[in-house]
């Protein structure tokens, strides 16, 4: 070995080289020294990785972190993020209940579109139910009623133009952090199992089309010839064409469920896993050490299996990566047009589509949340994919 | 035309035949795997026997899936698509009206595209390394996952519907209709027939929607113009027009950008088809009459034979312009060659 390293001038003096990666660390070191090697694109994996953790993990407690059921109506429709608590406001001095005693069996005005409605069924008490806010208002001042029902945000407005109203009790109900939706139900829970839904759906067929396209890219350019071509040439079409399209297509075809979706979304990815592979078996093919192994009799399955595939592996890894980001935005496109998921799955997309009623009514937390969410999620895998595109082919991207 | 080109334009033609044969084949038994009967299908439950054979007879369905897909192809090749099978028209005319919409709607978003991507893209391939190269970058990505709907319905939001600056759905206000349809753009014909009221009102229109397509795309052409610029500004030209004293205004822009300009128009090109999917998304979310629209639409009308026609449709388009800009760049860049 001593003779060839004299023949290279540049590895004329092998003691002055410190190899960029010490062998010897152990893998936690290395992952916090990741930052000196690889500078930004290290902070934009671990920030991208951060996310997708955070989703995972969201992912597998959903049960325990959605507060409520994501299909149960359970609090008056649209209310706003951060509100459902409820007051109890009476006559000053003529409150028939005390702060601490129970409001069963009084007379009380609720309005139809608080959360009073709820809450007056669920203690079991005597109610009036109101159309209009002002109905219910001046039912407490005419006496019709001894107590109202409002929402806690309102007291101060409540009392400012009543002087003669006075607070009996406060903090009643539920908080919805994230509102209700145009049924009452909890949007923060939808949320959080539409996580679930969002992600399953995802990665299910991004494995899917990684299952159908890197053995196919593999065998394609490792036998090449007419297989080659005619695959290539088939993969080519359909990668040119609109991918939502095609999956618009198969999903209204199919039907709505989770299973449909997910093979609509896998069949227009296959091209993208069967390229990559593709391209790279072709390139690390002319690899020298491929040549080696070839000439010292290695057999066939054996460089395909042992040479070319673990170094198509970091491309395929990156490519599932932003695949999943991919999927993710095609899945809620499919929803939002509304071919996506049965309406019982709690799903970020269908959720989009149907806020949209709503949007000028003015309820904008129906469709702020889900789509903060599902580009967070996309950008997560996206950022990853990036990072490590740049981390483990540093040469495949430019820049 | 030098040989060597003539024979680059001929294998690029010839490659669009089979693909276009194998989408269109693709297309036509995706629509055919549905569980159960079309016929009962389009016609609904509570359909009769008679109404159902008369309807298979009246669409060709009865015939076997081989004799089907011949005569579909045979029909392709005079661009007949067939008749609708919920409207009384042929197909081709169905497109024909929505297809300028979505034209529009295509050429506004990419103006929107190129502007923000080769504004932040040379900026950023520029200022290499640096924290604004990286920020752009980043925001680069996030752009790119923004669901496009998303975006769009929170410029509807904010802009439209809180503020009421535009209107955030159609293509013209009620009753505004134009007086005769030359191109099919509304913004277009308005010029060319000095309706300056009608050229506003259509404007108006566009905004929103072409702002919501383009800056999606803006993301990933941001990552294109700046990834070309680095490889023109490490270009040795480059350093000698800085050791000659240029200006490094003229020289990053003018002698740079103009050098990187051909590669990222024809990546920009190649990226029609996202174009299109993007803007199925941003009809539905504007209710904007184009082909996206129409797509959607008769999905819930169950029309097979206008779906088929518009998908196909959709297909020839993104065949065609990739054929063009490849053809383009051969005429271009004498190194690209089969």
């Amino acid at each position: 070995m001593s003779t060839t390293s004299e023949a290279y001038p540049g590895d004329a003096n092998p003691t002055e080289y410190t190899p960029l990666i010490d062998q010897n660390i152990g893998i936690m070191r290395r992952f916090f020294r990741g930052r000196k090697w690889y500078g930004t694109e290290w902070y934009i994996t671990v920030f991208g990785g951060f996310i997708l953790v955070a989703v995972l993990l969201t992912t597998v407690l959903a049960p325990v972190l959605a507060p409520h059921d994501p299909n149960s109506f359970i609090g008056a429709p649209f209310t706003p993020p951060g509100g459902g608590l409820l007051a109890v406001i009476a006559r000053q001095g003529e409150s028939p209940i005390g702060p601490s005693d129970s409001i069963d069996g009084q007379s009380i005005g609720t309005t139809r579109n608080s959360n009073g409605a709820t809450w007056t069924k669920e203690l079991g008490i005597g109610r009036q139910r109101y159309n209009e806010e002002e109905e219910t208002i001046a039912a407490l001042q005419n006496g019709e009623v001894d107590l109202i029902l409002v929402e806690e945000r309102q007291v101060e407005e409540l009392l400012a133009s009543n002087p003669d109203f006075e607070v009996i009790q406060e903090g009643l109900g539920r908080r919805y952090i994230a509102g209700t939706d145009n049924l009452g139900r909890d949007i923060e829970s939808r949320l959080i199992w539409g996580a679930r839904t969002i992600l399953g759906v995802a990665v299910i067929s991004a494995l899917f089309s990684s299952l159908i396209g890197i053995p196919l890219g593999l065998t394609s350019a490792f036998i090449g010839g007419k297989l080659d071509k005619g695959l290539s040439l088939a993969m080519d079409s359909i990668y040119s064409f609109p991918g939502l399209l095609l999956a618009v297509a198969l999903a209204a075809m199919l039907g709505p469920s989770v299973v449909n979706v997910t093979i609509a979304i896998s069949v227009v990815y296959i091209p993208t896993f069967y390229r990559v592979t593709r391209g790279q078996v072709l390139s690390i093919r002319e690899n020298m050490y491929v040549e080696a192994a070839r000439s010292l009799g290695a057999k066939r399955s054996a460089i395909l299996f042992r040479y070319i595939s673990p170094n198509v592996i970091p491309s395929v890894v990156v490519v599932f990566s932003l695949n999943i980001a991919d999927a993710i935005l095609t899945a809620a496109g499919l929803s939002f047009i509304g071919l996506g998921l049965p309406p019982d799955i709690p799903d970020w997309g269908y959720d989009l589509n149907k806020g949209h009623s709503f949007l000028v009514a003015g309820h904008w937390w129906m469709i702020t949340f889900p789509g903060i969410l599902i580009t967070l999620v996309a950008a997560g895998f996206s950022l990853l994919g990036e990072g490590l595109s740049e981390i483990l082919n540093p040469r495949l991207v430019k820049g | 035309m030098s040989t060597g080109l003539r024979r680059y334009v001929v294998v690029r033609l010839l490659l669009t035949i089979p693909m276009l044969l194998i989408l269109v084949t693709l297309v036509f038994f995706v629509l055919r795997i549905i569980p159960g009967d079309p016929a009962l299908a389009v016609l609904r439950e509570g359909a009769s026997e008679e109404q159902l054979q008369s309807f298979r007879v009246a669409t060709g369905l009865d015939q076997p899936l081989h004799v089907q897909y011949l005569e579909f192809l045979g029909g392709l090749l005079r661009l007949d698509f067939g008749e609708s099978m919920t409207r009384n028209v042929p197909v081709i005319d169905e497109i024909k009206t929505f297809f300028p919409a979505t034209v529009e709607l295509a050429l506004a978003a990419m103006m929107v595209t190129t502007t923000v991507g080769i504004l932040f893209g040379v900026y950023a391939a520029h200022h290499r390394k640096k924290a604004s190269d990286y920020g752009i970058r980043i925001s680069s990505i996030i752009l790119y996952s923004i669901p496009i709907f998303w975006l769009g319905l929170m410029l509807q939001m904010i802009v439209g519907a809180k503020f009421g600056w535009l209107p955030v759905s159609g293509r013209l206000s009620a009753g505004n209709t134009p007086e005769e349809t030359i191109t099919g753009l509304y913004t277009i014909d308005a010029i060319l027939t000095l309706n300056w009221d009608l050229f506003v009102d259509a404007v108006r229109h566009l905004i929103l929607p072409a702002v919501t397509l383009g800056l999606v795309l803006a993301g990933i052409f941001i990552r294109l113009t700046r990834a070309n610029m680095l490889g023109v500004l490490e270009q040795d030209y480059i350093t000698a027009g800085r050791a000659r004293g240029l200006r490094e205004r003229v020289l990053v822009y003018k002698h740079g950008l103009r050098n990187a300009a051909i590669p990222i128009v024809t990546l920009l090109g190649l990226q029609v088809a996202l174009l299109l999917a993007g803007a199925i998304l941003t009809e539905t979310t504007f209710s904007w009459p184009g082909l996206g629209r129409l797509v959607v639409d008769r999905i819930y009308d169950r029309d097979f034979t206008t779906l088929q026609g518009s998908i196909i449709f959709f297909a020839l388009i993104v065949a065609l312009v990739s054929l063009l800009v490849d053809v383009l760049y051969g005429f271009l860049d004498p190194r690209i060659r089969y």
